[in-house]
């Protein structure tokens, strides 16, 4: 009853489009929930009353429902309102805002362990808020909670499989095919399960050297 | 002719999705949390062999998506080892094991954080290993597992969601099943998400209260 994966190899190419799927869903998921964390980051340290209570609303309930029934909100609910979007976009759509409400967590308590002796230094240089923000907190901000971002995204590459119930073929999609083709849904999964940790152990390498690059001048003072 | 219309069936449709849902959740988080424990405890005592076993599983669970997970489970076993999984059964196994994964590593970090002095100072006394964790580490460790163990917990609930891909009746598919009968996207999914969101909030107030009752002894008691 061993396992024998030879019967996988002429499925390979198409597991590979899968992952290339995946891999680009994910980096605009990445790019889309970064974008979204600071904003909303931005909105959760604000000084107006009103922004932190939206921010702190949207992170709190993104966080707290299931990431696929948000997908089924989008997936079903956009054409409702006039808005079709094919499975591609939505699915990205979707990451990045569930993502975003992850990161933004992350960012903001970067944002709030920055010293304020910075801040105060960067308004009575007469900088504007905006250019505050943009080339001093975020910088500071970021670089320092990279590690927590990493297992943020992390998540959002795991995540990503859900994608295959809206009939996404990104890895687990096609691997669902390949079951499909080939009646070996044992091997198959296995495969697809060591296909992930593997992925995301090279994203935590990853995130450990850009860690290490842009801390560099810290001298360990963050590890 | 299609009956698009919400009834009031829909109510006890949704609350039966409710209860297949905490069910689910509540026999998983326990069984999880033995075998977590269980685990954490072979590790404590340091069986060699076996430790290393069980961080390359854990760590496999941890960084695969569960929805493969649940394929594995569910398609794999019965055509691999020609057994009958049924949907629930398949469920209530993998997510046992996956919360066990992440149970373990809590466990294992809350063991960690007592005090090298404490141990030695109660091997000293005579007490046995076994009756060190009991008595000495265990309450400590709770205390300190707790936080962690309740974000835990409200994500395992969003995690069951996952479930009605492989067809268990639970929220999301009832969810579901009315979203295709009425094609009312937005009321459907805002109501099946606010309930999620209702339990997570509740998940976490009573972890809190538990971590209160916890760390009653280490409490500011006044002057």
């Amino acid at each position: 009853m061993g396992i024998d994966l030879s019967f996988i190899a002429p499925e390979l190419g198409y597991l590979g489009q899968g992952a290339l799927l995946t891999l680009e869903v994910c980096v605009y998921a990445v790019i889309g929930s970064l974008i979204m964390g600071a904003l909303v980051a931005l909105a959760r340290t604000s000084a107006s009353r009103a922004l932190r209570v939206i921010a702190y609303v949207y992170v709190d309930l993104f966080r707290n429902v299931p990431f696929i029934v948000q997908l089924f909100f989008f997936y079903y609910g956009l054409p409702v309102i006039g808005i079709y979007l094919d499975a591609f976009p939505t699915g990205v759509l979707a990451l990045s805002i569930a993502g975003g409400a992850f990161a933004s967590d992350v960012i903001r308590s970067g944002i709030l362990a920055i010293d304020t002796g910075i801040l105060e230094a960067a308004e009575v240089s007469g900088l504007s808020r905006r250019v505050i923000f943009m080339k001093i907190v975020l910088p500071i901000a970021l670089r320092t909670s990279i590690r927590p971002l990493g297992s943020v995204f992390i998540n959002l590459v795991l995540t990503s499989s859900i994608l295959s119930t809206i009939t996404l073929n990104e890895l687990t999609g096609s691997a669902r095919i390949v079951v499909s083709d080939t009646f070996r849904p044992f091997e198959v999964y296995v495969v697809l399960l060591v296909v992930y940790a593997a992925l995301t152990y090279l994203i935590s390498i990853a995130i450990s050297l850009l860690h290490r690059r842009l801390n560099r001048d810290l001298g360990g003072a963050v590890s | 002719m299609r009956f698009t219309d919400f009834t009031p069936y829909d109510i006890i449709l949704l609350a039966q999705g409710l209860g297949v849902t905490v069910a689910l959740f509540l026999v998983t988080s326990v069984i999880g949390a033995v075998i977590g424990a269980a685990l954490a405890i072979v590790r404590y005592y340091r069986i060699p062999g076996l430790v290393q076993l069980i961080t390359f599983v854990t760590e496999i669970l941890k960084n695969s998506p569960v929805l493969v997970q649940l394929f594995l489970v569910f398609f794999g076993l019965p055509a691999f080892f020609h057994v009958n999984v049924t949907p629930n059964v398949a469920a209530t196994m993998t997510l046992s094991l996956n919360t066990a994964a992440f149970i373990y590593v809590i466990a294992v970090s809350g063991i960690e954080a007592i005090g090298r002095d404490q141990i030695e100072a109660a091997r000293v006394f005579g007490l046995t290993r076994w009756q060190v964790l009991r008595h000495v580490i265990a309450p400590q460790a709770m205390a300190f597992a707790i936080g962690p163990l309740t974000a835990l917990l409200v994500n395992q609930l969003q995690v069951t969601s996952l479930i009605s891909v492989i067809g268990v009746v639970d929220l999301t598919k009832i969810g579901d099943i009315l979203n295709l009968r009425t094609l009312k996207p937005f009321i459907v999914w805002t109501v099946v998400g606010l309930t999620y969101y209702v339990c997570a909030k509740l998940v976490a107030w009573l972890g809190g209260l538990a971590e209160i009752r916890l760390r009653a002894h280490s409490a500011w008691k006044g002057l």
